[in-house]
């Protein structure tokens, strides 16, 4: 008997949310697996931190539905949902100690509520809560401190412990890492996702930098103007862009626009700038329609390494960047199409290249003016 | 550096010494002579003060006058808060008209507001015929003109705005993600203004509290004009030995006592909210 699908933590059913005649989110479906690291990815004003904002209480449900556990949270006020956030700012009370903002939540637990037992906690408990939840993030030696006198990485898991000490269903982070200097981001990123796993706990993450999705999480939610343009696996996101859009977005890649030519069993030919190619498609494309291949940089090489049956291509070398591995090139195709490489040896400026690339790791999508919203 | 820094700050010292401290050291010296027939004898007594300590009418003046400015700062401060969070809370120009409003009474100047409360307050007043018309009494009420409450109620509201300003400045200091913050940690609203919202905006009550207090304790017209029979104040008090009585050391004696009173007030305040979890806070944040 094959094994039950496990249930979803929170589901959102056709959440929408409007101020006045502004739709920040419109219409967005999606579910939570328990113990799952989701990162909310857009650029701003997405409805990125508004879907977060409604999840946590502190944006109403214009219409829609929203369930934790199989239970609707659109009745339920933010001081009662089993769910904490660790704020963009980090909200550290200015006028307590690390301990005492770690203990603030622990004095509410046990209301009646989602996910309260009705039972408080007496002091001792809550000391050895608030130590535990301090040595987890590191920061028992700073216990008695206020936040000031910390540093932006310091503060940074002060908000953490202050959040999972309540050991909620969710843990919701808006752009936690975007105050951390570049250093800094990568260890907390590691932390992170170590911590998530530590705790089995369910992280939902909202950042608009796609290493930082790629590097957390297990499933990543990518949002424009209000809707889900794809959702999925990292790797799937990566390799397999749902629209153009997406592949732009999350970059990296050589979005050529181009039209179906022909379509044949999760394959298409499309026609563009640098000629006609043969590639894996995403469904639903239709001949005649706008479409976009993309080609990642790193599949591009000079055409003498290249394998039979590959495509070529001939573009003018406008820059490049050595990037300690490789090159970084930049080049300009016939009909100016731009293109990045990444090659392993410097070309000269203005040098004219052959390169190839293999089709069938190519992938085609809907082109950037083929969606309702563009 | 910190030399040009002490020379420059000196034209605001010799200010200071020569407006707030020189009349003060004036006053304390007065309240140690003693009046001789209608000359004024610059022999050292302490005979002004035994006259105060000795006095239950002084005593319960000077005693009146504190609860009067307890009083009126508790109201306004209850009454306060939600109007500065309100205020606070607008946006660009509704925020400015909000202030603007509240300001515009406070250049009417103090008559016309005082004698604007008698045409609302007294027994033929608007107040009296609407109750009278309503039917909820038979005869006009009394209690709303010539009493502590009617003077208490002016006071209240004349200086109201002094303290929607002070906790208006401590609502712009105070970040709204804290409030928040406290809500997505469990806390009902009640907990988060006792726990986030009052310690951050202590400053700012503390700023309102003063200025209140003070101008209530130094208002003596509001008390004369609406109080009746209970509008004598120490101010008045103190007027009245300066001018008609000609007893200035007495008057300042009585002044000094009333300062002296007024810091020690303060220190024990201090001291006790120093004790307290709030004022550790509150000092923790001004380090």
């Amino acid at each position: 008997m094959p094994d039950r699908p496990p249930l979803p933590l929170l589901r959102a059913d056709a959440l929408h949310k409007a101020y006045g005649s502004y739709h920040a989110v419109r219409g967005v479906d999606f579910r939570l697996m328990p113990e799952s690291y989701v990162t909310l990815l857009g650029p701003s004003g997405c409805g990125k931190t508004t879907m977060l904002r409604m999840i946590g209480g502190f944006e109403t449900v214009s219409s829609g539905r929203l369930e934790l556990d199989g239970q609707s949270l659109l009745d339920i006020p933010a001081p009662r949902r089993p769910i904490n956030t660790v704020f963009q700012s980090y909200a550290l009370f200015p006028h307590l100690t690390v301990e005492e903002n770690v203990g603030f939540g622990l004095a509410y637990r046990g209301r009646a509520g989602l996910g309260g037992d009705g039972r408080g906690l007496d002091r001792a408990a809550m000391r050895q809560k608030v130590a535990t939840a301090l040595s987890t993030v590191r920061m028992e030696q700073m216990a008695a401190r206020r936040p000031r006198h910390l540093s932006g990485g310091q503060q940074q898991r002060v908000a953490l412990a202050r959040a999972i000490v309540n050991e909620p269903r969710i843990l919701l982070l808006d752009e936690p890492l975007s105050a951390l200097d570049r250093r800094m981001r990568r260890d907390m990123q590691i932390e992170l996702k170590d911590l998530q796993r530590r705790l089995g706990m369910t992280f939902l993450h909202v950042t608009h930098d796609q290493e930082e999705a790629f590097a957390l999480s297990d499933h990543i939610i990518v949002m424009n103007a209000g809707l889900i343009e794809q959702q999925g696996a990292p790797q799937e996101i990566y390799r397999r862009p749902d629209s153009a859009w997406v592949a732009d977005f999350i970059g990296g890649s050589n979005v050529v626009p181009g039209r179906v030519l022909a379509l044949d069993a999760g394959r298409a030919r499309i026609g563009t700038a640098i000629g006609e190619v043969t590639a894996p498609a995403r469904r639903g494309l239709a001949v005649d329609e706008a479409a976009a291949l993309c080609i990642r940089p790193e599949q591009l090489s000079r055409e003498a390494a290249a394998a039979p049956g590959a495509a070529t291509v001939e573009a003018a070398v406008t820059h490049a960047v050595f990037a300690g591995s490789g090159w970084q090139v930049e080049l300009r195709a016939a009909g100016g199409q731009p293109l990045s490489a990444r090659l392993g040896e410097a070309p000269a400026p203005g040098e004219t290249l052959r390169l190839a690339f293999d089709p069938a790791r190519a992938w085609v999508t809907r082109g950037a003016a083929a969606g309702p919203r563009a | 550096m910190s030399r040009i820094g002490n020379w420059l700050a000196a034209p605001v010292a010799a200010v200071l010494v020569a407006l707030c401290l020189a009349p003060l050291a004036v006053l304390f010296a007065y309240s140690f002579f003693q009046v001789d027939f209608v000359t004024i004898s610059t022999d050292p007594t302490l005979k002004n003060y035994a006259r105060i300590a000795g006095s239950a009418t002084y005593r319960a003046l000077i005693g009146h006058a504190f609860l009067s400015g307890a009083v009126v700062v508790a109201i306004t401060a209850l009454i306060g808060y939600p109007v500065a969070w309100f205020i606070a809370r607008r946006g660009g120009v509704r925020k400015s008209a909000l202030l603007t409003l509240l300001l515009v009474p406070l250049y009417t100047g103090d008559m016309v507001r005082i004698f604007a409360w008698r045409v609302i307050l007294g027994a033929e007043g608007v107040l009296n015929r609407l109750f009278l018309w309503l039917g909820l009494i038979d005869q006009p009420l009394q209690v709303l003109l010539f009493s502590p409450v009617a003077s208490h109620l002016v006071l209240v509201y004349n200086y109201l705005p002094f303290m929607v300003i002070g906790l208006w400045l401590g609502f712009e200091a105070l970040d709204e993600r804290l409030t928040e913050a406290a809500r997505d940690l469990g806390a009902p609203a009640r907990e988060v203004f006792r726990r986030v919202t009052l310690p951050l905006t202590l400053p700012g009550l503390i700023a309102g509290g003063m200025m209140v207090f003070v101008l209530v304790v130094g208002d003596h017209l509001t008390p004369q004009l609406l109080g009746g029979a209970s509008g004598v104040t120490v101010i008045s008090a103190i007027n009245d030995l300066f001018g008609t009585a000609f007893d200035w050391p007495l008057g300042s004696a009585i002044a000094c006592t009333l300062l002296a009173t007024l810091g020690l007030c303060c220190a024990l305040a201090a001291f006790a909210l120093s004790r307290t979890e709030l004022g550790r806070s509150l000092a923790a944040g001004e380090a």
